[in-house]
C-alpha cells in the first residue's frame, strides 16, 4: 500500500469506515433516539389531535421515500455507470452532446405533481380538523385560558367560578379532564411563547394582542411533558409546564380541592409538636444542574397523585406557621396570591394557593421535592436566568433568606396542598 | 517607447483629461494597499467579497462549535444562557448575511462578467461602493462583541416585541438592525448593478437563452433581492422606531401588532432562502455539464425552473408562520403553494441527473461537492416538503427537525457548492489548481462531519426537542443525538480547517495550471489565467450557449472572427477601462459612521446626545460629499491599446 493512498482508495476505505460506522451506531450505544419515545415525542402520541398531525407526517414520509429510492438510485446509478474509470475513459472523446428529452421532463413534472397531490389531500383535511373542536365534540368541550408569560404559563378555568376570586387559576400545570375536547385559549403578556405539548397536539403560538386557541383531548388519563416553542428571552429553554388528565372523577375532586382556599394546618399543643426539624438543604448548587429524579421517571402520573396529599409524618406546625409569617415579611405576598392566607398578589405572578399539590415547580423545569423547593427559593438566579423572583426590571431585590428562612418557607408552601 | 516603464496590461492616456481640482485625483496604484482601496475591478472586487466571506464563515464556524460544545451533554454549564442565546443569534445572522450572501456576490462579481464576454461590470464604482458597505455592515454587526453592550441576542429572525426597548434594553439589538439595513443597502445596490450588468453588457451574439446557467440565476438571485429587501428594510425601520422614537409599530399596549414584524420579516426571508440557494445551483449547473462533458440536460426547463423558483418564492412566506394562528384558509393556501415550490426545484434536479446520464464522468473535486449537493439538497428538500404539510409542520416547526432541514439546504446545498466552485474557478482566478488528493479528503471529511452532525437532529425534532435552548434534561431521551451531533460537529470543523489551509497552501504554493484546465464550455475558460485586468483581448462573438464549447470546435471560424474584431476595436479607441476611485469607501465609511451614531441614538438621549447626533451627522456629511464628488469626477476612463500580441501599445492612441 502506498503511502499516501490514491484519491479512490481513500475514499473506499472512507466509504467502508463510515458503514461499519453507521452498523457500530445502529447496533450500539444508547438507541433512545432512533425509537423517538421520549417524554415530549411527536411519534408515541396520544390524542386525535396529534395522531391526526402524526398522520400527514406519515404520508410525507412515505411520499418522499418513494422518490427518493427511485431518484436516488437512478443518481447512483448514473454515477457508477457512466464515470471515467481508466486513462482511457479520461482522453475518450466527448460523449453524445444531448440536449433534453421534453417528454422525459414532461413526465417527471406530472409525476411530481401526483406525488404531491397524495400529500396535498390528507394535508388540506387535517389542517380543519385540527384547527378547532369538532362539531361532535363542541357540547363537552371543556374551556381553559393559558397565558404566557416570561417564563412561566398561568392556566384559567372560566367554568369554576370563585365567589369573590374570579375562575380558578393555576399554574405551570395543566389538569384537564380526560376523554373530553378540551378548547385553550392562547394569550402572551410580554413577547411570543408557544404551547406545545407534543403528545397530545402540535404547537400554537401564544402572541400578545392575538386571540389564537388550540384544541386537544386525552383519550386516557396520563401525564404530559410540554415546552414554550418559541424564543422568548433567556430562560425560553427553562420555560416548561406538565399536562395532566384524569377522568371525571378525580377531575372533579381536584376542582374541588383547588377551587377551596389555602389548606390550613391545624395547630397542636407545643407539648405534642414534633421536635423542630430544621432540614439542612444543600446550598452548594450550581447552575443549571438537573432538577428531575429516577423514581420520578419511574411513575409519573403516580408520582403526581402522591403529590396530592400531604405529607403528614413530616409536617411541623410550628415550622409552617413560622414559614406563613415569613411569606408576608419577606413580601413574597406582594406578587404570589394565596387565596385565604395573605391578601394581596398579582395574576401577574404564579398562584401558589395549592403549589404543593403541583409535580413540578419552577415552570416544570424542577421536581417539587423540599430541596429543590429550598433551591429554587434560595438560587432563583442559578435555575432561571433573568427571572423576577431575583430581579426587577434589571435590578436585583434585596431578598436576603436565611437558611432557617428558606426551610420554613419550604414546609409552608409544602403544605398548600 | 516611453522612458516610463510600463507593464503590459496597463496603459495610460499620454493626454490625461483635464481634472478641475486636486480633490479628483485618480489613484493609480496597480499594486497594494491603495490598489485594494480604489479598485473597480470585478475580479478584485469578487476577491475582496470572496475573503470576507470565507473569513466569517470561520467566525459563524467557531460560533456553531460552541453551540454544539455546549449542548454536547444535558445540563452543560458550559455557557450561560445569555452567551448561548446570542451565539445561536449571532451564527445564524453571520452565516446567512456575512458568509453565503457575500460567497454567492464573490462568484457573481467575478464569474458573470466573463460568462457573458464584458470587461466589467455596468457600474464600476457602485461595485466597489456596495463591497465597502457590505463591509461597514458586517463591522456593525460585529461591533457588539467589544463593547459592553453585547452583541445581538434576539435572534436572527428578531421577533417583535422581544426586539422592543422593553425587553432588550441595550444597543446590541440596535446593532443588529443597522448592521442588517447597511447590508441591504450593499445588496440591493449590487443587486441592480448585475441586472443592468446582464442585460446590457452581453457580448454579441450571446442571447438570454444563450446565457450560462450560473448568468441566470444571478440575474433571478438579483431580482429576488431588489423586490424582497424592502421590505426586511421597512420592518427594521419601523422596529428601529419603536425602539428609539417611541412609536407603536410592535408596541401591543398602543395597538401594535407582534405579528406584523413576521409577516414583514418572512415576506423577504422567505425569498432570501431562495437567495441563497440559486446561487449554488447555477453553479452546480456549471460544474456537472463540465465533469459530463456533455450539455446541461434541458437546459431551458432548467432556466424556467429558476425563475419559477424566485417567484414563487414570494407566494410562501407563511409557511414560516403556520403556527401562529392563521386561520383554515390561509394555512391550506401556503401549505399548497409551498407544495408547489417542490415541483421546479425537483425538476433541476431530474436534469441534473440526465445531465450525468450518458456522460463520460470526471470524478475530480468539483464534480464530488456538486455530487453531493444532489444528495444532499434531496434530503433538505424531503424535510422542507414534510414541513409544507402543516400539520405535521405544527409539531416540527420550532424544533431541531426544523434546524436539520435547513442545514441540509444551506450547508449541503448552498456551501457544499460554492466549496466546490471555489475548487472549480480556482485555476482561472490564481493560475493553480488544487491537489485532488487534498481536496477529495476535505471535500469526504467534511461531508462525514456534515452528516453526522445533522442528521440525528432529524430525530430529535420528533422527540420532542425545541430550538434556541441553551439546555436540556437528560431524562428526554435527547442526550445521545445531541452527543453524537457534537461529534460530528468537530469532525466537520476539521473538514472546513483541512479546505482552508489546502486552499490557502494552493494559493501560494499550488500546482501551476494551464489554461482552461478542465476543458471548459463557458466564456470564462477562454481567457488566459490569471484573468488580465481587461478580461478578453477581443470581445467575442456568441455562436450557441456553451459559447466556448463552440469556439473550440469551430476554431477557424472563430479565428477569422477575433482578427476582424480587434481590427475594428482598435480602430475605435482600444479598450475602455474604468477608473479607479477612492470615493466609493468614502462613501461607504461615511454611512459606517453615520451608522455608529445611530445605533447609539434613542429618544432618552439627553446625556451624551451631542456626540450621537455629531457621529451621525458627520457620517451623513461625509458619505454626501463622497458621492458628490464620485458624481464629479465623471466617468471617462482610460483607453488600452493591445497589439497583435495583446501587448498594450498605448504610445500611439488613436481616438
Amino acid at each position: 500500500m502506498r503511502l499516501i493512498p490514491s484519491p479512490s482508495a481513500l475514499a473506499r476505505w472512507v466509504r467502508a469506515t463510515l458503514a461499519l460506522g453507521g452498523l457500530a451506531l445502529l447496533t450500539g450505544c444508547d438507541l433512545n433516539f432512533w425509537t423517538m419515545k421520549g417524554h415530549q415525542s411527536t411519534i408515541d402520541v396520544d390524542g386525535p389531535v396529534a395522531k391526526a398531525q402524526l398522520h400527514v407526517f406519515y404520508v410525507t414520509c412515505w411520499v418522499t421515500l418513494v422518490i427518493f429510492l427511485i431518484v436516488g438510485s437512478v443518481l447512483a446509478y448514473a454515477i457508477l455507470k457512466f464515470r471515467a474509470r481508466t486513462d482511457a475513459d479520461e482522453h475518450a472523446e466527448p460523449p453524445e452532446q444531448g440536449h433534453g428529452n421534453p417528454f422525459i421532463e414532461l413526465g417527471l413534472i406530472g409525476a411530481s405533481v401526483l406525488a404531491l397531490v397524495i400529500i396535498a389531500i390528507p394535508t388540506i383535511e387535517a389542517i380543519g380538523y385540527t384547527y378547532d373542536v369538532p362539531a361532535e365534540d363542541k357540547a363537552t368541550a371543556y374551556e381553559i385560558n393559558a397565558t404566557a408569560y416570561q417564563w412561566w404559563f398561568k392556566f384559567e378555568y372560566p367554568a369554576e367560578q370563585i365567589a369573590g376570586a374570579g375562575p380558578l387559576v393555576a399554574a405551570n400545570e395543566m389538569v384537564i379532564p380526560a376523554g373530553r375536547a378540551v378548547h385553550i385559549n392562547l394569550r402572551a403578556m410580554d413577547v411570543i411563547h408557544s404551547f406545545w405539548v407534543p403528545k397530545l397536539a402540535g404547537k400554537v403560538d401564544m402572541i400578545p394582542n392575538r386571540g389564537n386557541f388550540l384544541w386537544l383531548k386525552a383519550e386516557a388519563p396520563g401525564y404530559y411533558w410540554g415546552q414554550c416553542a418559541e424564543y422568548c428571552g433567556d430562560s425560553h429553554a427553562v420555560m416548561r409546564f406538565r399536562v395532566i388528565a384524569l377522568g371525571p372523577r378525580d377531575f372533579n375532586e381536584w376542582v374541588n380541592r383547588q377551587t377551596g382556599p389555602a389548606r390550613e394546618v391545624a395547630k397542636v399543643a407545643v407539648a405534642d409538636q414534633p421536635k423542630a426539624q430544621f432540614a439542612s438543604y444543600r446550598s452548594d448548587w450550581k447552575r443549571n444542574e438537573k432538577g428531575w429524579s429516577p423514581e420520578f421517571e419511574l411513575n409519573p402520573f403516580q408520582a403526581w397523585q402522591a403529590q396530592q396529599e400531604p405529607d403528614a409524618k413530616h409536617e411541623n406546625p410550628a415550622l409552617i406557621a413560622q414559614g406563613r409569617a415569613l411569606f408576608q415579611s419577606k413580601t413574597c405576598f406582594s406578587c404570589h396570591v394565596i387565596r385565604g392566607h395573605m391578601v394581596g398578589g398579582s395574576g401577574a405572578y404564579p398562584d401558589l394557593t395549592h403549589v404543593g399539590a403541583r409535580s413540578t415547580i419552577a415552570a416544570g423545569l424542577l421536581e417539587n421535592t423540599p430541596e429543590q423547593l429550598a433551591r429554587w427559593i434560595s438560587h432563583p438566579d442559578q435555575v432561571k436566568p433573568g427571572n423576577k423572583m431575583y430581579l426587577t426590571g434589571y435590578i436585583p431585590n434585596n431578598i436576603k433568606l436565611t437558611p432557617d428562612d428558606v426551610a420554613a418557607l419550604v414546609a409552608y408552601l409544602r403544605s398548600l396542598k | 517607447m516611453d522612458a516610463t516603464v510600463k507593464s503590459h496590461f496597463i496603459g495610460k492616456e499620454d493626454k490625461a483629461p483635464a481634472k478641475p481640482s486636486f480633490v479628483l485625483w485618480r489613484p493609480s496604484a496597480k499594486t497594494g494597499l491603495m490598489s485594494w482601496l480604489t479598485t473597480v475591478d470585478h475580479k478584485k472586487i469578487g476577491f475582496l467579497y470572496g475573503s470576507f466571506a470565507l473569513f466569517f464563515f470561520l467566525v459563524g464556524g467557531v460560533e456553531a462549535l460552541l453551540i454544539r460544545l455546549q449542548l454536547m451533554h444535558p445540563n452543560n454549564t458550559l455557557l450561560t444562557a445569555q452567551q448561548y442565546n446570542t451565539l445561536f443569534t449571532m451564527h445564524g445572522t453571520t452565516m446567512i448575511f456575512l458568509a453565503v450572501m457575500p460567497l454567492g456576490a464573490a462568484f457573481f462579481n467575478f464569474i458573470m462578467p466573463l460568462q457573458i464576454g464584458a470587461r466589467d461590470v455596468a457600474f464600476p464604482r457602485l461595485n466597489a461602493f456596495s463591497l465597502w458597505t457590505f463591509v461597514a455592515g458586517a463591522i456593525i454587526l460585529n461591533i457588539g462583541w467589544f463593547l459592553p453592550d453585547g452583541a445581538p441576542d434576539a435572534g436572527w429572525f428578531g421577533y417583535a416585541p422581544l426586539t422592543s426597548k422593553l425587553y432588550n434594553p441595550t444597543h446590541a439589538t440596535d446593532f443588529w438592525i443597522l448592521g442588517l439595513q447597511l447590508l441591504g443597502v450593499a445588496s440591493i445596490a449590487a443587486a441592480l448593478n448585475f441586472i443592468v450588468t446582464i442585460i446590457n453588457l452581453r457580448a454579441p451574439g450571446m442571447t438570454m437563452m444563450r446565457l450560462p446557467v450560473f448568468t441566470w440565476m444571478t440575474l433571478i438571485t438579483s431580482f429576488l433581492i431588489i423586490l424582497s429587501f424592502p421590505a426586511i428594510t421597512i420592518a427594521l425601520v419601523e422596529v428601529m422606531f419603536d425602539r428609539q422614537f417611541g412609536t407603536n409599530f410592535f408596541e401591543v399596549s398602543n395597538g401594535g401588532m407582534p405579528i406584523l414584524w413576521q409577516h414583514l420579516f418572512w415576506i423577504f426571508g422567505h425569498p432570501e432562502v431562495y437567495i441563497l440557494i440559486l446561487p449554488a445551483m447555477g453553479i452546480v449547473s456549471e460544474i456537472l455539464p463540465t465533469f459530463s462533458r456533455k450539455p446541461l440536460f434541458g437546459y431551458p426547463i432548467v432556466v424556467f425552473s429558476g425563475a419559477s423558483i424566485g417567484f414563487l418564492g414570494f407566494t410562501v412566506w407563511s409557511h414560516h408562520m403556520f403556527t401562529t394562528g392563521m386561520g383554515t384558509v390561509a394555512t391550506k393556501a401556503f401549505a399548497l403553494a409551498t407544495m408547489a415550490i417542490a415541483v421546479p426545484t425537483g425538476v433541476k434536479i431530474f436534469n441534473w441527473i440526465g445531465t450525468l446520464w450518458g456522460g463520460h464522468l470526471k470524478m475530480r473535486t468539483p464534480m464530488m461537492f456538486a455530487l453531493g449537493f444532489i444528495w444532499m439538497f434531496m434530503i433538505g428538500g424531503f424535510s422542507g416538503v414534510m414541513h409544507s404539510a402543516a400539520p405535521a409542520d405544527a409539531q416540527q416547526q420550532d424544533s431541531y427537525f426544523v434546524v436539520a432541514h435547513f442545514h441540509y439546504v444551506l450547508i449541503g446545498g448552498s456551501i457544499f457548492a460554492l466549496l466546490g466552485g471555489i475548487h472549480y474557478w480556482f485555476p482561472l482566478m490564481f493560475g493553480r489548481r488544487v491537489s485532488e488528493f487534498w481536496g477529495k479528503l476535505s471535500f469526504w471529511v467534511i461531508f462525514t462531519g456534515f452528516n453526522i452532525t445533522f442528521f440525528p437532529m432529524h430525530f430529535l425534532g420528533l422527540n420532542g426537542m425545541p430550538r434556541r435552548t441553551f439546555t436540556y434534561d437528560g431524562n428526554m431521551g435527547w442526550s445521545t443525538a445531541n452527543f453524537i451531533a457534537t461529534i460530528g460537529a468537530l469532525i466537520l470543523g476539521v473538514g472546513i480547517a483541512i479546505y482552508f489551509s489546502v486552499v490557502i497552501y494552493t494559493y501560494f504554493k499550488g500546482e501551476k495550471a494551464g489554461e482552461d484546465t478542465w476543458d471548459g464550455r463557458t466564456l470564462e475558460w477562454s481567457i488566459p489565467s490569471p484573468v488580465p485586468e481587461y478580461n478578453f483581448a477581443v470581445i467575442p462573438t456568441v455562436h450557441a450557449r456553451d459559447a466556448f464549447w463552440y469556439e473550440k470546435h469551430h476554431q477557424d471560424e472563430i479565428a477569422k472572427e477575433k482578427a476582424e474584431h480587434h481590427q475594428a476595436e482598435a480602430s475605435h479607441g482600444g479598450i475602455h477601462m474604468p477608473f479607479q476611485s477612492i470615493y466609493p469607501l468614502v462613501a461607504s465609511i461615511g454611512i459606517l459612521i453615520a451608522a455608529i451614531g445611530i445605533t447609539a441614538f434613542d429618544s432618552n438621549s439627553a446625556p451624551g446626545i451631542h456626540w450621537k447626533l455629531g457621529l451621525a451627522l458627520t457620517g451623513g456629511t461625509i458619505m454626501f460629499l463622497g458621492i458628490y464628488l464620485w458624481a464629479l469626477e465623471g466617468a471617462e476612463g482610460y483607453h488600452l491599446h493591445l497589439d497583435d500580441d495583446g501587448h498594450d501599445a498605448s504610445s500611439q492612441p488613436k481616438h
